[in-house]
């Protein structure tokens, strides 16, 4: 008989893995990305290749040369990262300029601070907010290329936030929710469809690869608080729904917010993130420089998860 | 909707494969070995001497004075070999007595038939002592001398009896088997177990993949006409057996911390333990034989079974009768997937708890190579307990005493959820294990050094 094998229990294990989560990460975009490419076509076909390249590529590269140690490319979460980083350009973004975000996520934000696990901010979520600090003019020019589907039906031209920005509610006046639904021609790749966004999220809760805390409470503040301002003043504020649905709300709060490493542990510090990022967005866009604010926020919000997550636990069993 | 914890727990998949293996009777090996140590608490006392005749269900030793311990009887008839080490499963040395088999003559007064007895005997103290002299010790696992947790202290009072028949370790079948196979005398058991806790009602809770067993059941509960007992059905969802959990499961309750259950006004005793309670009182049969489930993922179905084994029965012949340890086994399990132990020696022999051999392939419990720790918070999730195994796992990489204590890791019941969900094969548990361990011994010398200042601070007053 060979010899048999005495480890201690448990002797069975979950089929889960961390490369079979980021892959169902990675299948909750493809709707999105499936869109981005309809309607931007060629061009958003290479920004994705660029950006998933450059991110594996990158991290591959780091952990072989200057780490020093086995990569770890095969838990796929650099894939993750470069879709999101794509979702989250214009679609003209030349792709020099992707591949500094890339290098910023990857490279800084990432490998850095010791790779998968160890980071404090979303890779993705760095590697926008650094574009935008640095390339502001790539990163808001709304040019619409030439895609797959021609969009004369869809809402187009400068996104729908930025009209806001500059020409107040009035710009705004009979935008089509509907329409918004499905495409909303004009912001970055991850922005047109709200409907392939929300079929990626219903997608990670069915796989129970997140739990829903973060995204619901993310939505419940920005619409309450749009709601307030609106009631409040419809003639300067927008109406709630056009809060949540534009300016990359979906986006962040299903597929930057909800990533496990930068996001706190328990459900009841879920909500206080989700809330924290909910009132700096709409803090942001009200009050501040940027129309889009949901990656500062969640970016703010990712520096607090240590300490959320010092403060919150989950009930213990037989204790108070 | 069936009933089921609040706080964790997983649903691996439960591979019941022997469920429908009736339970067969394993004749007798030429020698049997029978361990000192098959309870919770101190070794017992040997009481035969080499060379001495002894007959099935004999005390052949007593428990261990002053200390929790309990009696063990033969399980065969013949003649004392040795008495002496010999190593259990895991490969520890304990104090075995040797018996060579000679026919199968069983101990006067034994009732061996199989009528059953239903008058329920009304002396509570007599009750105990039967319990106490017929070894039984619970089944369910921990092995804790039954007649003790039967008779809870002054100022507490059990509100409930709950009988364990979740079963909820993956591959175990044997308490199913006897679900279906021996429902009245279960009941009976039960019965008499009410009486010794002074009449309150008893909840059976089953976990709903064992619809026939329930069925069994609920038919001997309305059949014998008992007051006060029920049948519960419970959602499939591991530990759901685990006594915390089962208590939170039936009444809703929690057990506080560091607390037993009886604080809550629970007594949970597995279905297995009332089949013995029921013999040792009923029939005068001390425990000596008990049912286990030969199966794996690596063993064709028409080769698992249940089967009555004697206590003291070596496991490799126990195999060897079953047809051999199968081609493809990387490791065999005394116990479930979960909790069960990794058998290191098939020599040792069955004791009063075994509960099975589960053959595992190497594709099913091989560990994979862990990786970082992603922060997904399904340890957490996942543990019944409510606590934060990724956080009590860093801590005890660092040996930080106090924060683990103050993180409760004292509480973890070692059900393994964590371990099993962690995304990155983080093995949470050996680290978690090894630090409960120190930080129970400094809670213990924390409580040893408090009795003794009081006890000097009493000794300087007068
Ligand atoms: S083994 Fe301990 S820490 Fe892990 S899930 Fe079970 S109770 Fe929680
Ligand atoms: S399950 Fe594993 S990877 Fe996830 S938080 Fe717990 S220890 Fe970390």
């Amino acid at each position: 008989m060979n010899k048999l094998l005495v480890s201690p229990s448990p002797h069975v294990h979950t089929s889960v893995s961390t490369q079979s989560l980021m892959r169902d990460v990675v299948i909750a975009m493809l709707p999105a990305a499936l869109v981005s490419v309809l309607f931007y076509g060629w061009s958003e076909i290479l920004i994705l290749a660029v950006s998933v390249i450059s991110c594996v590529g990158l991290e591959y590269l780091i952990s072989k040369f200057l780490l020093k140690r086995p990569a770890t490319i095969c838990d796929l979460s650099a894939v993750v990262t470069g879709v999101l980083l794509a979702l989250n350009v214009p679609p003209t973004c030349p792709w020099w300029v992707i591949v500094i975000g890339a290098i910023f996520a990857i490279g800084v934000a990432k490998m850095t601070f010791g790779g998968l696990g160890q980071n404090m901010f979303n890779p993705a979520i760095a590697g926008r907010v650094f574009l935008l600090v640095s390339f502001p003019t790539y990163m808001t020019d709304w040019t619409v290329p030439a895609g797959f589907i021609h969009a004369t039906d869809a809402v187009s031209g400068a996104t729908l936030l930025g009209a806001y920005a500059e020409g107040g509610v009035e710009a705004i006046k009979g935008i089509n929710y509907l329409q918004t639904l499905f495409f909303n021609i004009g912001g970055s790749a991850g922005e047109i469809s709200a409907c392939a966004l929300l079929v990626g999220f219903v997608y990670l809760l069915v796989r129970k690869v997140i739990r829903p805390h973060i995204t619901l409470s993310i939505w419940g503040t920005v619409a309450v608080l749009a709601l307030i301002f609106w009631a409040i003043n419809p003639a300067k504020y927008p109406d709630p729904i056009f809060a949540l649905l534009t300016g990359g709300v979906l986006l962040g709060s299903i597929f930057m917010a909800t990533d496990y490493v930068t996001s706190p542990m328990s459900a009841k510090g879920g909500i206080i993130f989700g809330v924290g990022i909910g009132l700096l967005t709409v803090l942001i866009r009200y009050f501040g420089s940027y129309p889009e604010g949901v990656s500062f926020a969640i970016l703010i919000m990712n520096a607090t998860v240590p300490l959320i997550n010092k403060y919150c636990h989950q009930k213990k069993y037989g204790r108070k | 909707m069936s009933k089921t914890f609040k706080i964790g727990g997983v649903h691996p998949h439960d591979s019941k494969f022997s469920r429908n293996c009736a339970i067969e009777v394993l004749p007798l090996p030429q020698t049997v070995y029978i361990s000192m140590a098959q309870h919770l608490g101190a070794p017992a006392v040997p009481c035969v001497a080499v060379g001495d005749k002894v007959k099935a269900g004999q005390v052949i030793a007593e428990p261990a004075p002053r200390a929790l311990s309990a009696y063990v009887h033969s399980s065969v008839s013949g003649t004392v070999k040795s008495i002496g080490p010999r190593k259990d499963i895991a490969g520890n040395n304990q104090n075995h007595i040797e018996i060579l088999v000679e026919g199968d003559e069983w101990a006067e007064g034994i009732d061996l038939s199989t009528d059953l007895v239903t008058t329920i005997p009304t002396d509570r103290a007599e009750v105990l002592k039967k319990i106490q002299m017929g070894g039984v010790v619970g089944l369910g696992g921990a092995t804790f001398p039954a007649h003790v947790k039967l008779n809870p202290p002054a100022g507490s009072k059990a509100e409930c009896l709950i009988l364990n028949g979740a079963e909820c370790e993956p591959f175990l079948t044997s308490d199913n088997r006897i679900m279906i196979e021996r429902s009245k005398e279960i009941v009976v058991g039960a019965a008499i177990m009410q009486m010794v806790l002074g009449g309150c009602p008893c909840v059976i809770g089953i976990e709903e993949n064992k619809p026939e067993a329930i069925a069994a059941m609920n038919k001997a509960v309305s059949e014998l006409g008992y007051p006060g007992i029920s049948v519960m059905v419970l959602m499939k969802k591991y530990p759901q057996g685990g006594e915390k959990q089962l208590i939170n499961a039936v009444m809703g309750r929690e057990v506080g911390s560091g607390a037993l259950p009886i604080s809550a006004g629970a007594v949970v005793q597995n279905v297995a333990t009332s089949l013995a309670v029921y013999e040792a009182v009923q029939k005068n049969k001390p425990l000596v034989t008990n049912t286990m489930t030969i199966t794996g993922d690596c063993l064709p179905v028409e080769k698992q079974h249940n089967y009555l084994f004697r206590i003291g029965m070596p496991l490799s012949w126990i195999a060897e009768y079953a047809g051999g340890v199968p081609e493809g086994a990387a490791k065999v399990v005394s116990g479930g997937p979960m909790m069960g132990r990794a058998i290191s020696n098939l020599d040792a022999c069955t004791v009063k708890g075994s509960s099975s051999l589960l053959y595992l392939s190497e594709k099913t419990t091989k560990r994979a190579a862990q990786s970082n720790c992603i922060r997904c918070g399904k340890c957490a999730e996942a543990c019944p307990m409510g606590l934060e195994p990724f956080l009590l796992n860093k801590l005890a990489k660092n040996g930080m005493m106090d924060e683990l204590e103050a993180n409760a890791v004292q509480d973890c019941i070692s059900c393994g959820c964590c371990q099993f969900s962690c995304p990155a094969c983080i093995p949470l548990l050996d680290t978690i294990n090894i630090a409960k361990g120190q930080v129970l011994g400094i809670l213990r010398a924390r409580a040893a050094a408090a009795k003794a200042a009081a006890e000097a601070a009493k000794a300087s007053q007068k």
